[in-house]
């Protein structure tokens, strides 16, 4: 069985990176992990934006603190707007797209309604400079076929006015995923995949499920996730947060 | 089918869809609007409607009209949304129509805020609007378990013409887990054999559905017949789920929904530190389990039973009529959105025994 220091790890040549996909695609445990493993595996900062606009729950701004000790740089809405419903595109993302140190990681939130707000920001994203990569969880009613993955990228990429450069595989069930889930997700991605002329940047599963399976299956990079965005009852041996 | 993955707001629209229910009324507000996002698409594909209203006050009178022609018919919203609707609330269960109403609860009172609470249960379990009327309630405290009873939910306004509403704190609307539908729908119910239902009075005498009685003789008849159905609803319809409840425990938790969960947890890890405790937890809120709650209270080695909610104190008041004085109760609670940890509950564990950690 292969290990986990036999994983390749992602990699990237361009500087931006944004991270898209449905409710459930799991972008934002994505794009966390990714942001702690840059700025752990390289010695270069990492800055990461919360561009979901229409999730209430569960966002990255949730991470903040843990991000931080780790040396990564969140852009989110803060005080009194930080519980907000409301669509806050930060005016600071515009300068960052611009001018930034190391990678810029954007985590955005929502399918086709949440990613208006990338459409918003399409012209000031670098030609060439950027991958806008598209998270896909075959276990998503969406996104559990071809024709519903291809549909879906072709509805983000109408809202948000980029087209994508690359596939994420990250199917999973939450806490019910396993090496069967994963293959299954892996298939699906590396179908769609052929039927868009994407490459497939990496698999991202949880690093105990990858731990009971042989990783050599996956040709592609593959980052272990260790979940951070935790429902109240399985967050043990911690004191409420207000 | 295999499982999958589903955000508790879409589930409980696909429920409703597994239901043969697909008449749909609603107004957005968070933390429930994808159900109304699922729908806006999934409906029309099984040859349903959505009718997105100019308001719940809207809503709540589209659910009498339609109800009334025998379908399936229901909406969702969040705390200030349900507010709205309780005048129609009041005259459906008057009319006694069938009707599902789902309530993903936020922070109160007033507009409040946009995280979980659990503080409409007076507003759910006591009724809400005017008038000698009952909901049945419930509960779920799982994605899959909001899916279960929403079916269920359908049945019971079918069975005793009277609506049904579901509440589950922002979590269960907002939270992603895995989750199985049946494998057949429902087919939408033909009202055409009904002997309420408004199917048109071609060969027959015309129905009056109303909630208006000014004879009074009539309006105590009416009010009667509703509190007969209320006994049989509660005979018929009690409905619970107990967690490591054994005469070893010394505290008794009540719990219902998520916050009941997050009560297992503590439970748990509590049992590591030799501390028994049980859970209680009612999945009907109305009917509530009352015999069912005294019984298991007063087992003979629990010495104080801990209510813990999402609330400044709502269900603690039928606990404490359970009880009847038998045990003492103390009250554990969080509100405004924050949601009590695992630790917090296991702390006032502690403390209610009198063991430092």
């Amino acid at each position: 069985m292969a290990n986990a220091a036999t994983f390749r790890y992602p990699s990237f040549s361009k500087r931006i990176v944004a991270l898209v996909g449905g409710f459930g695609s799991g972008k934002t445990e994505v794009s966390v992990n990714l942001a702690k493993y840059l700025a752990h595996a390289n010695s270069e900062p990492v800055t990461l934006v919360d561009l979901d606009l229409v999730n209430p729950y569960f966002r990255t701004r949730e991470a903040i603190a843990e991000m931080e000790a780790l040396g990564v740089r969140v852009v989110a809405p803060q005080g009194g707007q930080y519980y907000a419903d409301l669509p806050i595109l930060l005016p600071e993302i515009k300068g960052l797209l611009e001018t930034h140190e190391g990678m810029l990681i954007l985590d955005v939130g929502g399918d086709a309604q949440g990613c208006r707000a990338l459409g918003s920001l399409s012209g000031e994203f670098p030609p060439g400079q950027y991958e806008m990569l598209m998270i896909l969880n075959s276990r998503r009613p969406q996104t559990a076929d071809v024709a519903g993955s291809i549909a879906t990228m072709n509805r983000i990429a109408g809202s948000s006015r980029l087209p994508f450069t690359g596939l994420v595989s990250n199917t999973h069930m939450i806490d019910e995923t396993d090496a069967a889930i994963l293959l299954e997700g892996y298939d699906l991605a590396r179908a769609v995949s052929g039927e868009s002329g994407l490459p497939l940047f990496f698999v991202s599963a949880k690093r105990a499920v990858l731990n009971t399976m042989d990783t050599s299956v996956f040709a592609c990079a593959i980052l272990p996730l260790t979940r951070s965005m935790l429902k109240p009852w399985e967050r043990k041996e911690e004191t409420s947060g207000s | 089918m295999a499982k999958k993955l589903m955000k508790g707001n879409e589930a409980i629209g696909e429920a409703a869809i597994c239901a043969g229910a697909l008449n749909y009324f609603a107004y957005p507000i968070t933390p429930q609007s994808e159900v109304a996002e699922y729908l806006c698409w999934r409906l029309p594909e099984v040859g349903g409607t959505f009718v997105q209203a100019e308001s719940e006050v809207a809503v709540g009178n589209m659910l009498f009209g339609a109800a009334a022609s025998g379908k399936r018919v229901f909406t969702t919203s969040s705390s200030p949304g349900i507010s709205l609707m309780q005048e129609a609330i009041s005259y459906i269960a008057g009319a006694q129509l069938p009707v599902v109403f789902v309530n993903i609860m936020r922070g109160g009172p007033g507009l409040g805020g946009i995280l979980p609470a659990q503080s409409d249960y007076f507003q759910a379990v006591k009724a809400g609007g005017h008038g000698d009327y009952h909901l049945i309630v419930l509960a779920p405290s799982s994605v899959q378990e909001a899916v279960d009873l929403m079916i269920l939910a359908f049945d019971l306004a079918d069975k005793y013409r009277n609506p049904v509403m579901l509440i589950g704190d922002g979590m269960i609307g907002q939270m992603m887990e895995a989750v199985e539908f049946p494998e057949e729908h429902r087919k939408p119910n033909d009202p055409t054999g009904s002997d309420w239902a408004l199917t048109g009075a071609k060969n027959r005498k015309a129905r009056i559905t109303k909630s208006l009685f000014l004879d009074p003789v009539m309006l105590e008849e009416n009010s009667f017949l509703l509190a007969e159905k209320y006994k049989t609803i509660k005979k018929n319809e009690i409905r619970f789920e107990k967690y490591k409840v054994t005469d070893k425990n010394r505290i008794l938790i009540m719990a219902y929904g998520t916050m009941a969960r997050i009560c297992q947890t503590a439970i748990d890890e509590l049992e590591q530190e030799g501390i028994s405790v049980g859970l209680f937890r009612p999945v009907s809120l109305y009917p509530f389990p009352e015999q069912d709650i005294f019984t298991e209270s007063t087992r003979k080695n629990i010495e104080k039973v801990l209510v813990v909610e999402m609330s400044v104190g709502q269900m603690i008041e039928d606990i404490e009529r359970c009880l009847k004085g038998q045990r003492e109760i103390d009250f554990y609670g969080r509100t405004g959105g924050i949601v009590p940890t695992p630790n917090e509950v296991k702390d006032k564990v502690r403390q209610m025994l009198g063991i430092k950690k």
